[in-house]
């Protein structure tokens, strides 16, 4: 009860400043500050996936986007010497087009949250994640756990997030008791796990991709020497 | 009594209030040592660089006796009535000992109120804030400087756990299951601090020094994180509380003389592990921006670098945020490397079974600091003997020389641990 409130409101309170500080990267003249402020947006989200239980996630978001990618973006915002932003004559082509992106944007993030557990009955994700360690029960129940997962227009439901799930992903030998107990919920191995055995290749596709990506990037910033 | 006694138990009953009581003291007691450590290793780093340079260094700051004369005392020499009042001559070795601490003019303290006394200064002087830096973010840099390396400290485990009537208490302020992520990522955030700093002075060599220190920030902290990844193979787990438990039990990482640590395997991993603590202990110090890797402030080429345009508290802010990364880093390198808490040679479990879990946990306390205490000597002991790098030294350093070694360190850490079984 306490914990499912708590997180609620943490989820809820962070969520308000993490759209604020967005609207402040937007509306902010200043680019310092605008960048400040998207690493403020970042520290909050990474708060919100802190609540939700996924530590890894969340840390992982403050390692690499706000301690490298925006530290490098007010690296070369503070070596150009970009003043504030003059007033621009407004005008409606760009207007319709980033609306139009921002719809598409919106939609995907919509279906998304529509198919998480929990989602559709109006209580909050956090919450069923917490509620679900009762659900997956004392007893092994094998015919309720190889019963076909409901079909949605939007390929089918996630599957529960648990810390008892999640022992059970990982082990699938281990007693159901010691599941049951499990408190903290291991998103790192879950991550690992994941990333390395179901999706292996496309992991290993993406690694060459970025590779070349910044062995492409070396070879245009590189200067030729005459000699 | 009974009264207050049974509010007491039905609070502590309440697991919420259980949680919230034992977490406030943890985090009242995590930041007073983190302060006093401050202090002390300004202390440590005087004395020693005193001693390595032959000179005794701040040793004289103590209580002078004629203060007592100021409140009103008639005697002159207060040593001699006491001597008296003991029946001690004044010939006798304790009379000369005493004398040769200086008792008979102050009270001793080898200097411990130096650092105190420098604080004290830096509150009274004039705040003077030029008045061509942009204003906001002049001063919100020192906070962020100074308040990462405080929040860092939250996950790292200062003993082991102790079961108490009402519960367990695990010895570190949050027992998180990625703790060493946890260290790098909230101590890179002070990168900010730095980069601000130099940006809102608004002059030269401030803002030179601000791109140095996150140049540098951001190449050691990929060798950092790539370099404890032989590590994390042994322990299998990010949780620090574990990681130590799994030292007290098995060995230390680079002391594996017990438990499972005789094993041929753990023997042939000290060589990738050795390396893995060269690289690490060296990105503590470009981290912890201290010399040989002190480029963003190095005062032969940029004065006195970001924070050159500060004064009085907000440069002492400064100053306290690089002492305190040095005290969370020597934390992490101890906890990783060096046993953490544990007391070693299976002590833990023998002082946990013999005389109770609130004596095991005082000694691993005990432990914990002493292990603390010697790896800040040692951070002085390198900046007095190492010179400072040349900036692009430094990046070479950084990208073609430790990031190689991290990434290939994991793989001979892989080939032994899957050979040698």
């Amino acid at each position: 009860m306490f914990e499912s409130a708590l997180c609620q409101i943490i989820f809820y309170v962070f969520a308000a400043l993490a759209l604020l500080c967005a609207v402040g990267v937007v509306a902010f003249r200043n680019p310092v500050t605008s960048a400040m402020n998207m690493a403020l947006c970042f520290g909050l989200v990474s708060a919100i996936l802190f609540g939700l239980g996924a530590q890894f996630l969340g840390i992982i978001q403050i390692i690499i986007y706000a301690g490298a990618i925006l530290v490098l973006f007010v690296f070369v915002i503070m070596m150009l010497d970009i003043k504030a932003e003059e007033h621009s004559p407004a005008s409606w082509l760009p207007a319709v087009g980033g609306t139009v992106v921002a719809a598409v944007f919106a939609g995907m993030v919509m279906s998304v949250s529509m198919n998480l557990p929990g989602a559709k009955d109006g209580s909050c994700p956090a919450k069923t994640l917490w509620d679900n360690i009762g659900e997956l029960s004392l007893a092994p129940q094998p015919q309720q756990a190889e019963a076909p997962a409901k079909v949605t227009r939007f390929g089918g439901a996630l599957p529960a997030l648990s810390p008892a799930a999640a022992a059970k992903a990982l082990n699938p030998d281990i007693a159901p008791e010691q599941a049951a107990n499990a408190t903290t919920y291991p998103d790192v191995k879950l991550v690992g796990h994941t990333l390395f055995t179901q999706y292996n290749i496309p992991f290993v596709i993406l690694g060459f991709a970025l590779l070349s990506g910044s062995v492409g990037a070396m070879a245009l910033a590189r200067k030729y020497r005459k000699d | 009594m009974t009264c207050i006694c049974n509010w007491w138990n039905d609070l502590m009953s309440n697991p919420i209030w259980f949680y919230l009581i034992a977490t406030i003291l943890k985090l009242v007691l995590m930041f007073a040592v983190i302060l006093a450590f401050v202090v002390l290793s300004v202390w440590i780093e005087r004395r020693v660089a005193g001693w390595i340079q032959d000179r005794p260094g701040p040793n004289r700051a103590g209580l002078p006796l004629f203060l007592l004369e100021r409140f009103g005392s008639k005697q002159k020499q207060p040593l001699k009535d006491v001597l008296h009042f003991f029946g001690i001559p004044e010939t006798s070795w304790i009379a000369k000992l005493c004398t040769w601490l200086r008792f008979d003019r102050e009270i001793p303290t080898f200097g411990l109120i130096q650092p105190c006394l420098d604080g004290g200064k830096l509150f009274l002087k004039q705040e003077f804030t030029p008045s061509y830096v942009r204003k906001a973010y002049f001063i919100v840099a020192p906070m962020l400087v100074l308040g990462p390396p405080m929040v860092a400290a939250a996950v790292i485990p200062f003993a082991s756990s102790v079961e108490t009537a009402y519960g367990t208490i695990s010895m570190c302020v949050a027992n998180l299951g990625i703790g060493p992520l946890w260290i790098f990522a909230v101590s890179g955030l002070s990168v900010y601090g730095l980069t601000l700093a130099g940006w809102s002075s608004n002059s030269k060599f401030p803002f030179l020094g601000g791109l140095r220190a996150t140049a540098q920030l951001i190449s050691y902290e990929v060798s950092m994180g790539l370099s404890v990844i032989p590590l994390l193979m042994m322990f299998g787990t990010l949780n620090l509380q574990e990681i130590v438990q799994f030292q007290a039990d098995n060995g230390w990482t680079l002391l594996p003389l017990w438990g499972e640590g005789l094993s041929l395997q753990r023997w042939a991993m000290l060589a990738p592990l050795a390396l893995s603590f060269l690289i690490f202990v060296t990105c503590v110090f470009a981290e912890a921006n201290r010399t040989p890797f002190d480029m963003a402030e190095c005062e032969t080429d940029l004065v006195g670098g970001y924070h050159t345009e500060y004064s009085s508290m907000k440069f002492a802010s400064f100053f306290m945020g690089e002492y305190a990364a040095m005290v969370i880093g020597s934390a992490i390198v101890v906890t990783l490397f060096l046993g953490g808490w544990s007391i070693g040679f299976g002590a833990d479990a023998w002082v946990a079974a013999h005389c109770g879990p609130w004596w095991a946990v005082t000694a691993q306390f005990c432990m914990f600091l002493i292990k603390l205490l010697a790896f800040i000597f040692f951070f002085v002991w390198v900046r007095w003997t190492l010179p400072r790098f040349r900036w692009d030294q430094v990046m070479k350093l950084g990208w073609l020389v430790f990031l190689e070694l991290a990434v290939a360190n994991i793989f001979l850490a892989a080939a032994v641990m899957y050979f040698i079984q």
